[in-house]
């Protein structure tokens, strides 16, 4: 049986002080037309334990949104989103469910930033990483300095920041809807020497959703979710270098040997929580060398991606997955594709984990 | 009570001391005591202890706020290259943040990691300093 994405909704990522997990939930579900007669919810979140302590969180969504559905939550750190994916298009596959809702949904700024900060590291191995003091910013540095050993110039990632904050001007739903200019780097705030706050992604708050159907007839228009595929890497202390993302890697390899995926032809969401691993995965994937052209990348993270749009952990993936959806269905206002392909990248942290969906509209 | 006095407890041998996991099957090495090669999947592995001297190979200087971290910024965090080959990251301490270099050679030490303030659990763990200099931090 087919999976078939047939409608979605996105809340505009942000400081959502007035909202709590299910007031988000309950706000994109409302929003969301094909969310309707579910007959299973997937939930992806990372955080609420740690951030508003709160287990089982998608009984309790569902109960607060008034729906009587079986509900589950999946929790696979910054990758969760499309893992939860993966269990929804497994339930519409094994006949389980003939339509699943997949709703992300994470709260980052229940507490000031440099909690939020402590909590997101725990991405990483707590014992054998997050206590010897390493974090995610460190492991972006390190690859950072790997790439410029190379050959790659600093202003390539900065290049890369400025075409995300420029793509994310026309995205209704991003959190950093202005433009910055390479300049503006030399200001920027240091996280861990060479990576600034502006490589890195913006921490907000945010839902998404998705309605996935075994039947696309009767929906105004629906993509189909043609493959998918995950891996987990190794640690990156492990590796013969941090920014050799072999996980990411191999997936992605995968779609161009099996199904022809040209990342320069179709529509893509790549995994940029820093700027550094968009680049490392794009040069090890023969795409850019490192005089960084990225001009004929044109369809890649119109999003903005994690670094303008904005990322909300663990729903970070649904938005990822709607966002290829709306762009292969007519676009965003002043935003739209010709492609009918589209593919989304996920990864938790540093290519610990990393997932790759295929997309093509169906109608 | 924040921390896990139970969860330190049973680690206490990849902290105090650097343990490594040498596979009988593929030959790599990898750090900490495992009961499976990292690398290859077999269980057929022996654990060695490091000497705890190795030279950095890559660093960066740390300013990223987080809870508990406050009085450790700017740091430096480091991959080091121990003796016996292998890699492993960890914070280098006892020389100012402008004095690391890559190719410095610097042994393990015991240091504090985190503490229940005020007063309660303090965990202590493995970080590096240069060798041959005994300042401590």
């Amino acid at each position: 049986m087919r999976a078939y994405i047939v409608g979605g909704s996105a809340v505009k990522v942000d400081r959502h002080f007035e909202y709590s997990y299910r007031d988000l939930a309950y706000k994109v579900l409302s929003s969301c037309e094909a969310c309707g007669n579910a007959e299973y919810i997937v939930v992806a979140s990372a955080l609420p334990e740690l951030m508003a302590h709160q287990v089982d969180l998608g009984v309790h969504i569902v109960q607060w949104a008034g729906r009587r559905v079986p509900v589950v939550r999946v929790e696979s750190g910054e990758s969760s989103g499309i893992a939860a994916v993966e269990v929804a298009t497994s339930l519409i596959h094994s006949g389980t469910a003939r339509k699943v809702v997949v709703l992300g949904v994470e709260k980052v700024t229940e507490y000031p930033t440099y909690i939020a900060n402590r909590m997101y590291s725990l991405i990483l191995d707590y014992e054998f990483e997050v206590l010897r003091g390493v974090s995610p910013p460190v492991y972006a540095a390190l690859a950072m300095r790997e790439l410029l050993k190379v050959g790659f110039s600093r202003e390539c990632f900065s290049s890369w920041a400025v075409k995300m904050h420029e793509n994310a001007t026309r995205i209704p739903h991003a959190m950093l809807k202005f433009k910055i200019s390479p300049e503006s780097f030399k200001e920027a705030q240091v996280l861990a020497e060479p990576v600034t706050l502006y490589d890195s992604f913006a921490l907000g708050d945010g839902a998404s959703a998705i309605a996935l159907s075994s039947e696309p007839v009767g929906y105004e228009v629906a993509v189909e979710v043609v493959y998918g595929s995950s891996e987990v890497g190794l640690p990156a202390y492990a590796r013969d270098r941090v920014s050799e993302l072999q996980a990411s890697t191999k997936l992605l390899k995968q779609l161009r040997e099996r199904f022809g995926v040209d990342l320069r032809k179709v529509t893509v969401e790549l995994h940029d929580s820093y700027t550094p691993y968009p680049i490392a995965l794009l040069y090890s994937l023969g795409y850019i060398d490192t005089r960084c052209e990225l001009s004929e990348l044109e369809f890649v993270n119109l999003s903005g991606g994690l670094k303008a749009r904005g990322h909300p952990i663990g729903a970070t993936g649904v938005y990822q997955v709607y966002e290829v959806f709306k762009l292969l269905t007519g676009g965003f206002d002043g935003v739209s594709v010709s492609s009918e392909v589209g593919v989304v990248h996920s990864m938790s942290g540093p290519d610990n984990a990393s997932r790759v969906l295929l997309l093509r509209r169906w109608r | 009570m924040k921390l896990s006095v139970p969860q330190f407890w049973r680690v206490k041998e990849s902290l105090y001391e650097m343990i490594l996991t040498r596979c009988l099957t593929c030959g790599r090495v990898s750090v900490f005591k495992r009961p499976v090669c990292l690398y290859c999947g077999s269980t057929k592995v022996v654990h060695e202890k490091s000497q705890g001297v190795g030279v950095v190979e890559s660093f960066t200087k740390v300013y990223y706020k987080q809870d508990s971290s406050e009085d450790r910024l700017p740091g430096t965090v480091a991959v080091v290259r121990l003796s016996e080959g292998v890699k492993i990251v960890g914070e280098v301490v006892g020389v100012k943040v402008d004095e690391v270099r890559e190719g410095m050679v610097v042994e393990a030490v015991l240091r504090r990691y985190i503490s229940d303030d005020p007063y309660g659990v303090i965990y202590y763990g493995l970080k590096f300093k240069p060798l041959k200099q005994n300042s401590t931090r």
